[in-house]
């Protein structure tokens, strides 16, 4: 049993660090299609970016419109890249998972600090870089990926599995399927609309940046093959079993943390709220899709996350 | 390799006349063996370590902030046994003194009806807390851990020039050097028998342990920082993950029926002991500073229904005050009747008409300090400083004597260091760090401080100081 300030901490900083991840891996992906079919469609590629605004909202409200692509594109790049006032901006992700780790540091190993520190300390140096041109930018990005990896490896190699691990676990699970859902929330209304508005083979070239962009391509190959069906797609990224950053896979692991957490006699209040979660999202299927619910039940899927994080700050936080 | 002499004063390597003291030769013979790009590389390293481990400390009054690496110098000091011995003995017998003195002007206060200082020096500082007149802390115990800071005159003399009874900061350094030093420098420790340092934090925890209330039981020990904002945060999260145990701050911690506990995600456990790493007026709003937001409410009655210890005991803080110094040679006397094993620097008291009238005159001669400041603030270099500033300063201590003394400029004692591809003389200091638990113990080593600006005094971190490794040999074998 651990501190309410230090599991705080360690919640935040998974948290911290897999968001980091999540719009590292996002940044890298938007703009290698952005792109790729600059030339075919402008559309697209604006769409791209504006989707990627969408998820990671921290852009100054009043900015004013962009003409050119080109300008949209470098403005989303440094802003979330190494912008340290957007509070998405991989840099404000890494110095946030650090100032916790900082704060909590008795509860970390030296490898965990320092695969940590070093990472934002690289990243930190870039800012002042300011990564002009897209091949700095994508070998900054990638440096900051692998960073992050050894990082979390670090986590699972060398800390204790006691009550702070398992809070560090719980930030890290609900960030990965709350952006999840975020994405699919903001990806699939153009995606699933009855007429593609744009030629097949870009629609394609979507569903698969989709599929990298929560790092699932390879995954999803392995289940169904080469073959993009855009049903499969999403029966895949919402309920399969094993692949990490399925929704279901997600809600489980959060649950999993959670019942880990709550004491033996009872179940948490947050523990019932995901327990609940992971059940439908266990029995349910392909209906829901084919019936087109896919969007209202997305929006409930984040309402529970929203309210689990309130629910174990209260109980577990004393916030 | 280039080694510049000093032109003044003392110094720990070279004797008057350019040679090497016995005891550095090895180590000048290693470092000659190296070339510069050796040197360099390797200090390179020592960087890169340093700033990914985040060893570093916070310099207030600037942006957010700022943490920045304490600077090392990897030209470690050397320290023979006998004269350690020496240093030892006579901190042993300070630190003595020190906690007589505080348990007599918290109980009895027969030192100041004896006439041995003025009463009102003691009472009428803010350190002094009469809220805690008659109360005795565990095992009669004020100062579980003191740094006391140790310079050389211009014959090579240890002279102690203060105490630091209340949170001294700076062995986390200590460690931290002798770790790095060992691992880039590898050759120097391999040929010295340097006395290990590691089992510092063991004494420590064993140190706080000893004073817990509740005997028989496994006691709960916790660290109470400030938090991530304060200078010294690395040391105190260095300590708690070295010790294994919890770092607390203020909102960590409530009092219920007099008995002090920790919030934790399951339920609350009590705590036991209280290494506190911060003053005695934000330890308690309802005791001293109300609009502390670092403390913990109720915090000091617990203390007093002697549910729980502090290290170091509240109001420890007077017995390092820079005017009851003037007064150690006097106290050791009188508690112990013995004469002093350290000698101290001359002190002037600004509270002596005499004594105020001699630092008014020789200004430019004298360092003045005020009583309470710690770090450096607060300070005049008489010697080095403007009539104009040296005038304003007057006016100000005329507004309050008492809060003045002054001291001759000593010259302190130079090492070389490595300055842009040289080794450059630059003054240090030593701070050695002293437990008293079930009995004293002094750390053999200690935190060599040294200014790194050329004919610079100042050799505190927040005023561009940096850090030596510090080695205690270990005897001869007979």
């Amino acid at each position: 049993m651990i501190l309410s300030r230090v599991a705080d901490g360690l919640y935040w900083m998974g948290r911290y660090l897999e968001r980091a991840e999540n719009t590292t891996r996002l940044l890298l992906v938007t703009e290698e299609l952005s792109t790729e079919v600059l030339g075919l469609d402008e559309d697209v590629a604006r769409g791209e970016w504006r989707d990627l605004r969408a998820i990671f909202p921290g852009f100054a409200e009043g900015e004013p419109p962009f003409r050119h692509l080109a300008g949209l594109a470098s403005a989303s790049l440094l802003g979330l890249s190494i912008d340290p006032e957007n509070r998405y901006s991989v840099f404000h992700s890494l110095k946030k998972a650090r100032d916790n780790a900082r704060s909590v540091r008795e509860a970390l190993s030296l490898e965990v600090f320092i695969n940590l520190n070093e990472t934002y300390r690289e990243l930190e140096g870039e800012t002042r870089r300011h990564l002009a041109d897209p091949a700095t930018f994508r070998s900054a990005m990638q440096s900051t990926h692998r960073g992050l990896m050894s990082t979390v490896g670090a986590i699972e190699h060398t800390l204790t599995r006691d009550a702070g691990w398992l809070f560090l676990k719980l930030g890290e699970s609900l960030e990965r399927v709350f952006r999840t859902v975020v994405i699919l929330r903001t990806k699939l209304p153009a995606l699933v609309s009855d007429e593609p508005k744009v030629d097949l083979p870009l629609f394609y070239s979507q569903w698969r940046s989709l599929l990298r962009g929560l790092s699932c391509l390879e995954n999803y190959r392995k289940v169904f093959g080469a073959r993009l069906e855009p049903i499969d797609v999403l029966q895949f990224l919402l309920f399969d079993a094993q692949t990490p950053r399925s929704v279901r896979y997600g809600a489980s692991a959060v649950k999993e943390h959670l019942d880990r957490i709550s004491s033996a006699s009872d179940v948490s209040q947050p523990a019932r709220i995901v327990g609940k979660l992971a059940a439908e999202l266990s029995y349910q299927g392909h209906d829901l899709i084919r019936d087109g619910q896919i969007l209202s039940f997305l929006d409930h899927v984040l309402a529970e996350l929203g309210r689990a994080h309130e629910a174990l700050s209260a109980v577990y936080f004393g916030s | 390799m280039k080694w510049v002499t000093p032109r003044s004063g003392f110094d720990e390597v070279f004797d008057p006349r350019g040679q090497a003291r016995p005891h550095y030769a090895a180590l000048i013979s290693i470092l000659e063996s190296f070339t510069k790009e050796d040197v360099e590389r390797r200090e390179r390293l020592q960087q890169l370590t340093l700033r990914n481990q985040g060893v570093t400390f916070t310099v207030y009054g600037e942006k957010d902030g700022l943490e920045r690496i304490f600077p090392f110098d990897f030209v470690p000091r050397i320290i023979p046994a006998a004269e350690w011995k020496g240093i030892q003995d006579g901190l042993v017998q300070r630190i003595t003194t020190l906690n007589l003195f505080l348990a007599d002007i918290y109980q009895d206060q027969k030192c100041l009806k004896d006439g041995i200082l003025p009463a009102e020096l003691i009472l009428s500082r803010k350190e002094y807390k009469r809220a805690l007149l008659g109360l005795v802390p565990p095992r009669k115990i004020y100062t579980h851990v003191v740094g006391t800071d140790i310079i050389r005159d211009d014959r090579g003399e240890y002279l102690v020039l203060e105490d630091n009874c209340r949170v001294p900061s700076g062995v986390s350094y200590v460690l931290e050097n002798r770790n790095l030093l060992s691992r880039v420098f590898p050759e120097f420790l391999g040929s010295y028998p340097v006395r290990p340092i590691k089992d510092y934090p063991t004494l420590l925890l064993e140190t706080l342990r000893f004073v817990a209330p509740r005997r028989g039981q496994n006691p709960v020990v916790v660290i109470l920082s400030p938090g991530i904002h304060n200078s010294a945060y690395f040391e105190h999260s260095f300590l708690a993950r070295e010790m294994g145990v919890p770092l607390v701050e203020g909102r960590d911690l409530l009092v219920e029926g007099n008995h002090l506990f920790m919030r934790r995600t399951h339920g609350k456990r009590q705590v036991d002991v209280i290494y506190r790493r911060i003053d005695d007026d934000f330890l308690d709003p309802l005791a001293f500073r109300r609009d502390s937001m670092l403390g913990v409410p109720g915090l000091l009655n617990v203390y007093r229904e002697g549910n729980v210890a502090l290290a170091n005991a509240p109001g420890a803080g007077v017995a390092d005050d820079k005017s009851v110094y003037a007064y150690m040679p006097r106290l050791i006397k009188y508690y112990l009747g013995e004469d002093p094993l350290l000698p101290q620097v001359p002190t002037y008291l600004g509270h002596k008409k005499d004594d105020f009238k001699f630092i008014a005159e020789h200004l430019d001669q004298l360092v003045v300090k005020t009583t309470g400041d710690a770090g450096g603030y607060g300070m005049l270099m008489g010697p080095f400083a403007a009539a104009k500033e040296r005038e304003s300063y007057l006016a100000a201590m005329k507004k309050n004597p008492g809060n003045y003394i002054a001291q001759p400029l000593v010259e302190l004692s130079t090492h070389p260091t490595h300055i842009g591809g040289k080794f450059e003389p630059r003054r240090v200091d030593l701070r050695p760090f002293i437990l008293y638990g079930d009995r004293i113990r002094v750390l053999p080593g200690g935190l060599t401080r040294v200014a790194l600006r050329a004919g610079s005094y100042v050799v505190n971190s927040s005023q561009g100081g940096g850090s030596k490794d510090t080695w205690v040999l270990a005897p001869r074998e007979a």
